[in-house]
């Protein structure tokens, strides 16, 4: 007989997912549409799709200039299409097998963990490829931490960028963050002044090509928050909030209404869809923008992201 | 005088009847004008003209400019402002490429080709719009009994001017003033001016900057009322003794007109109103007044920018006052030391800069003096402390501000001539001008003395600057020659001499680069640098840029003869208009107006966006320039 009491995550071992319960958080992992499907605190749904890896920025005027798009855009097709290499299920810290039908008979209405643990195992569309994993770690308390690992292979160009995009299902009012001011980068972050900052709406900037943008290195925490929902129960719920925290070292991130895709398919700020989703992502590694010219100067060498090097950052996720 | 529309196609005819260049010092009747900046000897004709535009020179109306034609079917348009942006000929961005470039096979006059004449070039052009305009005018009541003359203090890019149907003369160069006697054929009530404008001359291959190709009156127009002795140019000349502890000033004045038994009384006093000389004397044409020896003057620098207050009154025979001049001087002194360090005031020389095109995204180049305080603003708050005029002079008042505010001045002649050289990012200057061209030889040498005799009393101005991009031969070395003649007390600057080092010697007191690599910067000043180094543009700020700026701040910790640099650049060129799917006020760029070929978003480098909001950049620049403002 499972231990009903000490235990306070229930886990519910569906035929495609697996639910993790807690006292405000509800997951699913889906094992076919490769991890977490749905985040739901006090009852309001964080996830639009899977959150998954991501390689791609929108072309810079000097990555254009320079031709770094072009020497780098496997990873353009890395981030749009990865490919779902399986996933694996720890509870309370021991391997079991994937609990998908029929295994999973084994278990009732009333199973109960002190932690769950599930992997999921990406090889991305690169020639070669390498392997990327995502590991998401729920706590006791609910606590949520996702760990991401880029597994390094010289043989493929240096990265635009690598982190892990969350898909919110509506945009955001505001995001609050404790970090540096204004949009920072690696080799652009001597003036960021540390803080902590509120930034209202999504605001991108208004370079005259979109591109990538917004991004704030050094940062502890960001606290995203929404006022609405696709709950036809409940479509403007009043605000709420998502935190995500550094854990061993602080992250970059970006929080966007568009993926690097949309910004770069326009030419113009106008050509950008109505802006409908929040688009988080948090940066394991950020390259620099570079600006010795917009031509041909490359960034310098020590703010590239090599691809040689595996890359692994970790941050936690909690109600706000 | 007949006015000749074949000076358009001759590089050797570049001004007809315009009154010689001089200082830009106001003048006005009474002392209370003087704080308002409104002279009762002055009058804006800005507003609106009668306008008449033909997409080219055939199409014209060639008689528009008689006193009695009929402008009843003219439209109107404002004055001062671009005839692109007034919506009559097409917006149009492109970088070094000539503007016809895939339109019309065109080689500059003397140069190489089967017809080196440039007849027809562009008096016969297709290619060539024309803005016709006319206004009336009646003289204010103080200008009666004087002589009057007319300033357009920027016409893009080549004009002639009419009075009650009298030819009065034709001016090119865009950027500087063109002055005109008006008197002779002023006449009692209302007066006709008529202006004729063209797109394209000759003056287009020496016009060639990285910018949105306009025409038209884009500056201020005014009539002058000069006094019966007026002070027609001034020079003002701060020296410092070796110990820069003591000075002299030395003043040059110029009458014109001038009339017998007037006289000028100089007054000189410090920012507490102590008076420091005060010395009246008989006015004659040309005359110099030099002060005593100043003791303890106060020198002036970014960080203190101390001036001293000219005042120049000019009486008549019975003591009526005539005019008044005012005009601000600094002491300082700049040099190169014998460790080829550029000092001022004894020590050394820092630029943190910024390249600063005019630019407003509504009004183009036409900027206001509100535009003006807004970027000396944030030139202040962002511990900028140098402005290269790139790539023209900019309108007077803002030499005016960088006196008052302390920022360094590399004050750049209108010259670029970088689609003769340049070409598909290689170097080749089969058809360079002016290189060594006889025939191209005056008119910039005309750019140089215009842009020399215009600003020479600000004290701002530590560099001249020959022009930008236009590669190097006998005539920008004649350039050189003329600025280290007249004005032996600031540096000459010129980067392009670096494609033909065989003028190195003649050309440029700095070796000056463009977008060098830290890592190539290092290497000149290991190897027993020539000159001092400085970079004329750095750090192109292009759409998310402006990474790794901390390699350029280290060369200033590393070599005494890396002077700094001036950001490329300030502001983004780019045009505001209301977005007809979205109705969303947005900003466009080269290629948004069908203009073919184009160079698109290449002008969006600035630390602001086109509408002056910062990009994010800026704080790094704050950041790193503050580091030094100290």
């Amino acid at each position: 007989m499972a231990d009903t009491t000490s235990k306070p995550l229930r886990v519910i071992y569906g035929d495609v997912t697996l639910g993790v319960q807690s006292a405000r958080t509800q997951y699913i992992f889906n094992y076919t549409r490769h991890g977490l499907e749905s985040l739901v605190i006090d009852g309001k749904e964080w996830l639009y799709r899977t959150p998954l890896p991501t390689f791609w920025r929108a072309t810079t005027d000097n990555d254009r200039g320079n031709g770094f798009s072009q020497k780098s855009v496997q990873w353009l097709g890395a981030d749009m299409f990865i490919q779902d290499a399986g996933a694996t299920v720890k509870i309370d810290g021991q391997p079991i097998d994937l609990p998908i039908a029929p295994s999973n008979n084994q278990y009732s209405d009333h199973e109960y963990a002190a932690g769950v643990e599930v992997t999921i195992n990406f090889t991305t569309v690169t020639i070669p490829t390498t392997a990327v994993q995502v590991t998401y770690t729920i706590a006791g308390d609910g606590t949520l931490t996702v760990h991401v690992h880029y597994t390094g292979n010289a043989n493929l160009p240096d990265l635009p960028v690598f982190g892990f995009r969350l898909i919110m299902p509506t945009k955001a009012v505001r995001y609050e963050y404790a970090g540096l001011s204004g949009e920072t980068y690696p080799d652009r972050m001597a003036g960021g002044v540390p803080g902590t900052y509120t930034v209202q709406g999504l605001p991108v900037t208004p370079y005259l090509v979109p591109q990538d943008c917004g991004v704030h290195m050094a940062t502890k925490w960001v606290k995203v928050t929404r006022g609405t929902t696709q709950d036809n129960t409940n479509l403007h719920p009043g605000e709420f909030g998502l935190q995500i925290s550094s854990v061993d070292a602080p992250f970059a991130f970006s929080c966007l209404p568009y993926t690097a895709e949309e910004l770069e398919n326009a030419t113009h700020i106008e050509e950008l869809p109505p802006a409908r989703r929040t688009v988080l992502s948090i940066l394991g590694a950020v390259r620099g923008v570079g600006g010795i010219d917009s031509w041909g100067a490359d960034v310098a060498k020590q703010y590239h992201i090599p691809a040689s090097r595996d890359i692994d950052f970790s941050f936690t996720v909690a109600p706000a | 005088m007949e006015s000749d529309i074949r000076w358009l196609d001759d590089p050797q005819t570049f001004r007809v009847g315009q009154l010689p260049a001089h200082s830009d010092h106001r003048f006005y009747q009474h002392y209370h004008e003087i704080d308002a900046h409104d002279s009762s000897l002055s009058q804006s004709l800005n507003g609106q003209w009668h306008f008449h535009y033909a997409p080219n020179p055939q199409a014209r109306l060639k008689d528009f400019w008689a006193a009695d034609f009929d402008t009843s079917g003219f439209d109107t348009i404002d004055v001062p402002g671009h005839i692109e942006l007034a919506g009559y000929a097409k917006l149009h961005y492109i970088n070094t490429m000539y503007p016809w470039e895939g339109h019309h096979f065109r080689r500059p006059a003397h140069t190489v080709g089967q017809d080196t004449s440039g007849a027809g070039m562009f008096s016969t052009a297709e290619d060539n719009p024309v803005g016709q305009y006319v206004t009336d005018f009646t003289l204010a009541p103080e200008f009666a009994n004087k002589a009057v003359t007319i300033q357009f203090a920027g016409v893009e890019q080549a004009m002639y001017l009419w009075l009650n149907g009298h030819f009065l003369g034709y001016a090119e160069d865009s950027f500087t003033p063109s002055e005109f006697d008006l008197t002779p054929y002023l006449q009692a009530g209302s007066n006709r001016l008529a202006v004729e404008v063209f797109k394209r001359s000759t003056a287009a291959y020496l016009e060639d900057q990285d910018f949105f190709r306009f025409f038209g009156i884009f500056r201020d127009v005014t009539l002058l009322a000069k006094p019966a002795a007026h002070i027609g140019d001034l020079h003002i000349q701060p020296t410092l003794a070796d110990d820069l502890q003591s000075g002299v000033v030395r003043l040059d004045l110029q009458f014109s007109p001038v009339t017998p038994d007037a006289t000028v009384r100089a007054i000189i006093r410090d920012d507490e109103g102590q008076t420091l000389l005060d010395t009246t004397q008989p006015v004659a044409a040309s005359q110099t007044i030099t002060s005593d020896t100043l003791v303890h003057v106060h020198l002036w620098d970014h960080r203190h920018p101390y001036l001293y207050q000219l005042y120049l009154e000019v009486r008549d025979g019975q003591g009526q006052l005539l005019e008044i001049v005012p005009y601000q001087f600094g002491f300082r002194k700049i040099e190169i030391n014998a460790e080829r360090v550029i000092r001022l005031n004894g020590q050394r020389l820092i630029i943190n800069g910024v390249n600063r095109h005019e630019w407003d995204d509504e009004r183009g180049r036409a900027i206001t003096e509100a535009d003006m305080f807004h970027d000396m603003h944030t030139m202040k708050t962002n511990h900028i402390n140098a402005v290269r005029t790139c790539h023209y002079p900019d309108q007077i008042p803002w030499y005016y501000l960088c006196d008052e505010n302390g920022i360094y001045m590399m004050a750049e002649t209108n010259l670029e001539s970088h689609g003769t050289w340049q070409k598909m990012g290689a170097v080749e200057p089969s058809y360079n001008v002016p290189g060594s061209v006889p025939e191209w030889r005056d008119v910039v040498l005309d750019r140089a003395k215009t842009n020399y005799e215009v600003f020479k009393n600000h004290t701002a101005i530590l560099f001249w600057s020959l022009g930008n991009e236009s590669y190097a031969g006998d005539n920008i070395a004649a350039m050189n020659h003329y600025f280290k003649t007249v004005d032996p007390t600031r540096l000459v600057h010129y980067e392009g001499v670096v494609h033909d080092r065989a003028y190195e010697d003649r050309i440029s007191d700095v070796e000056s680069r463009m977008y060098a690599h830290p890592d190539d910067i290092v290497k000149y000043l290991s190897d027993h640098p020539k000159k001092p180094f400085l970079l004329c543009e750095y750090m192109h700020d292009m759409g998310n840029s402006l990474g790794g700026m901390q390699a350029y701040m280290d060369l200033i910790d590393r070599f005494p003869q890396y002077t700094g640099g001036f950001i490329w650049d300030f502001i983004d060129q780019a045009i505001a208009i209301t977005d007809p799917v979205t109705g969303q006020h947005v900003l466009r760029y080269g290629g948004d107006f069908d203009d073919r070929p184009a160079d698109y978003e290449f002008s969006g480098d600035g630390l602001l966006f086109a509408d002056r909001t910062p990009k994010p950049a800026l704080q790094e620049v704050r950041c790193y320039y503050g580091r030094y403002d100290k």
